[in-house]
């Protein structure tokens, strides 16, 4: 009898089993990412119990992430079914990825921020959802910045060296300026926030490499003067990922970090955070040129082509619920991480949670993109190689940037 | 005479099997990515595969990145290799003399081999760390490096700490192999030469050195092999930044990185066939001059 009973359960649970739909989906962990997806993946299965959803935790650097998407399109595999993608490899992943653009209407892709949009269509085709934006923003610490007679935050990158080194000057333990300098892809969105506010860029829109001109050289001798010359950056930054900088800034041992928005929210944890209630958020100082400029972020949702029917339509689904409404706004007050969809930036509930994200809405919209190429992964690679060899000193940012260009014009074909 | 035949047949389907399993996973790689590294191509599926002959490993031989790796893994592994077999030797000589605790001294050395490279990089990377790191806090103390000198940030600290971390790691697996190595050596033999009067350097050149050579042989061979191919320690620890990259962190830029971006996958597999070679040719290099035997 116990038998028959065991055997009838196993039999009812294999059905339940099979009826089900299963994908699976890449995440990524910074910050409290991880944990509010896993929230909003519990509502989706609740509201959709025929599917179910496993996720697949990703390593914290993007160029990590990277190489598993490779292997796993490479190899022809159906999962994972839906993939977090930076917003710079739409083009290169694209021959692995579900033609969305049928779909515009009904992912009311219309509704989004236009940019976001525009990073996810690659020759007409839309392959990707945008979930969340990013820029780079200007952290800095209140308190010290009036305990020292700064009204404001620096405008400019001068002014910065100059409010950095009074403060860091009397202050005990704490340095100048975190940033992210360690040769990966973060260095590149750093390294193109300077270059654009010091009048230069990577390419222009024809794709010609034009990086080799006295504003970038200038920009980069300021990232290399900033450790060496102001002092007002650790040596260490050559080796700071968005993590180490916020570690060191939350333990209140930096005046200013340059970092996503996604800190604001841990930074404020008054749990974990040395620094909650005493940090404040402004844009990018602005260099020679006038311009402030915040290099665009974010990540988006692709759907695998080589998932069955089936696992496509759940994984429609799945990615409609993630980039609704309701739980844009859910993952913008939970993790910080900026809406794509224009309307939530009006709501009262984001203002009062991350009210920079409101006030900052000017410069989301406008941040500037990375070079946009299939052969990104490549140009990055060698702007990572000089920009890092410049800043632990192993060329001058002269050398650095010619050799730059010499290969960048390389790898483009020019 | 027909019986041996008979006996012959059977032992080849007996080892047929052996043979099979290698030939999948060992023998076919090896030979589709010598194919490939005379062919111009990526894994994106619009790229076109192009027959180039010999021109990747000319490129290859131009490629300034490609012949600084080759210095830096060559540096990397004739420094690390000398020092776990000095430090080997000298470790697996003391633990071969009696005293008290002998047993569970042999096991906690070996602590450090047993740990995942992944983990244990990671580890030092930590203790190598500016914010309270504890080497470079130790090393501040010392006053061997100025307050606040990333050591895995500079280009003249970052291969040193790399190559202790595989010194602290690997030496444990030297010390553990010369040390079945003087157990074979018999105890008559230091008798003989203690009674014809050889003094302790004596005995060391004359009995245990020649009498260790073929297990030191079969250890720098292990070693050196590894060492040529290293990629987790230094990935993991500078991602191959500031000198410190080498072959095989190079190859992953090629095979991951830009696998989907343009025709590397080519170029990437010359480049694997060049570590193979250079693998083959320091093998060859021990074999001949320790004198081992393979059979």
């Amino acid at each position: 009898m116990r038998k028959f009973v065991f055997v009838a359960l196993l039999l009812v649970l294999s059905v339940v089993a099979f009826s089900r739909v299963t994908i699976t989906m890449t995440a990524g962990a910074v910050g409290k990412e991880l944990e509010v997806l896993y929230a909003q993946l519990d509502r989706f299965m609740k509201a959709n119990p025929d599917i179910k959803v496993s996720v697949m935790p990703m390593p914290n650097s993007s160029t990590e992430r990277h190489d598993l998407y490779v292997t796993y399109l490479a190899s022809g595999e159906k999962e994972p079914t839906v993939l977090m993608l930076d917003v710079i490899w739409p083009a290169e992943f694209a021959p692995y990825l579900e033609d969305l653009t049928a779909d515009k209407a009904y992912f009311e892709l219309d509704k989004f921020l236009p940019g976001t949009v525009k990073a996810a269509t690659v020759g007409g085709k839309i392959v990707a959802v945008p979930w969340f934006t990013d820029a780079g923003l200007l952290y800095y610490r209140k308190d010290l910045l009036e305990k020292y007679g700064f009204k404001n935050p620096p405008k400019t990158w001068d002014e910065l060296v100059t409010i950095a080194k009074t403060i860091t000057a009397k202050e005990k333990n704490v340095v100048g300026f975190v940033w992210q300098g360690a040769r990966y892809e973060g260095l590149v969105c750093d390294f193109m926030e300077y270059l654009i506010s010091f009048g230069g860029d990577v390419l222009d829109d024809a794709g010609n490499v034009i990086v080799n001109s006295p504003a970038s050289v200038k920009a980069l001798q300021f990232m290399v003067d900033l450790i060496y010359k102001e002092k007002v950056s650790p040596q260490a930054v050559t080796t700071y990922m968005e993590e180490e900088a916020r570690r060191k800034f939350q333990n209140g041992e930096a005046v200013f970090m340059r970092n996503w928005p996604y800190a604001w929210s841990l930074l404020n944890d008054p749990k974990d955070s040395k620094v909650a209630g005493k940090v404040g958020v402004a844009p990018l100082p602005a260099g020679p040129s006038g311009k402030s400029a915040a290099t665009l972020g974010g990540w988006m949702l692709g759907i695998n082509k080589n998932a069955t029917p089936e696992e496509k339509a759940a994984a429609k689904k799945l990615v409609k619920f993630l980039t609704s409404y309701d739980e844009q706004l859910y993952k913008a007050i939970n993790a910080g991480q900026n809406p794509t969809m224009m309307d939530v930036y009006k709501n009262a509930e984001l203002k009062k949670a991350a009210p920079f994200m409101v006030e900052l809405y000017g410069m989301f919209i406008n941040a500037a993109p990375r070079p946009r190429t299939a052969k990104y992964s490549e140009i990055s690679d060698v702007i990572q190689k000089y920009a890092h060899a410049a800043l632990t000193q192993q060329m001058t940012a002269q050398k650095a940037i010619e050799e730059m260009a010499k290969e960048l014009n390389k790898v483009l074909g020019k | 005479m027909k019986v041996k035949t008979k006996e012959t047949v059977v032992a080849w389907w007996m080892v047929f099997p052996a043979i099979l399993v290698i030939s999948i996973i060992a023998f076919f790689p090896l030979f589709k990515t010598f194919y490939d590294s005379f062919y111009e191509f990526g894994l994106r599926p619009d790229i076109e595969r192009k027959f180039v002959g010999f021109g990747n490993y000319v490129s290859l031989f131009k490629d300034s990145r490609f012949i600084a790796a080759l210095k830096n893994t060559i540096f990397f592994t004739v420094v690390s290799v000398a020092l776990e077999t000095a430090f080997g030797l000298l470790i697996a000589i003391i633990v071969n003399q009696p005293f008290k605790l002998r047993g569970m001294v042999r096991a906690a050395m070996l602590i450090p081999w047993a740990i995942p490279t992944a983990i244990s990089s990671q580890m030092w990377k930590w203790m190598f760390n500016d914010q309270g790191g504890i080497m470079t806090r130790f090393l501040e103390n010392l006053g061997i490096i100025e307050h606040g000198v990333p050591i895995l940030g500079m280009p003249q600290t970052a291969m040193w700490a790399i190559i202790a971390v595989d010194v602290w790691k690997t030496t444990p697996f030297m010390a553990l192999l010369i040390l079945a190595g003087l157990q074979l050596i018999p105890e008559e033999l230091y008798e003989a030469a203690r009674i014809d009067g050889a003094n302790l350097w004596q005995r060391f050149t004359k009995i245990t050195l020649p009498m260790l050579r073929s297990t030191i042989a079969v250890a720098l061979i292990f070693r050196t092999l590894d060492a040529l191919r290293v990629f987790d320690v230094v990935f993991i620890m500078t991602r191959g930044s500031v000198n410190t990259e080498t072959l095989a962190v190079y190859n992953r830029v090629l095979l991951m990185d830009r696998a989907f971006t343009g025709s590397w996958f080519g170029y990437g597999s010359a480049l694997s066939v060049v570590i193979f070679l250079l693998i083959s040719i320091f093998a060859i290099i021990y074999i001949k001059s320790l004198k081992l035997k393979l059979d």
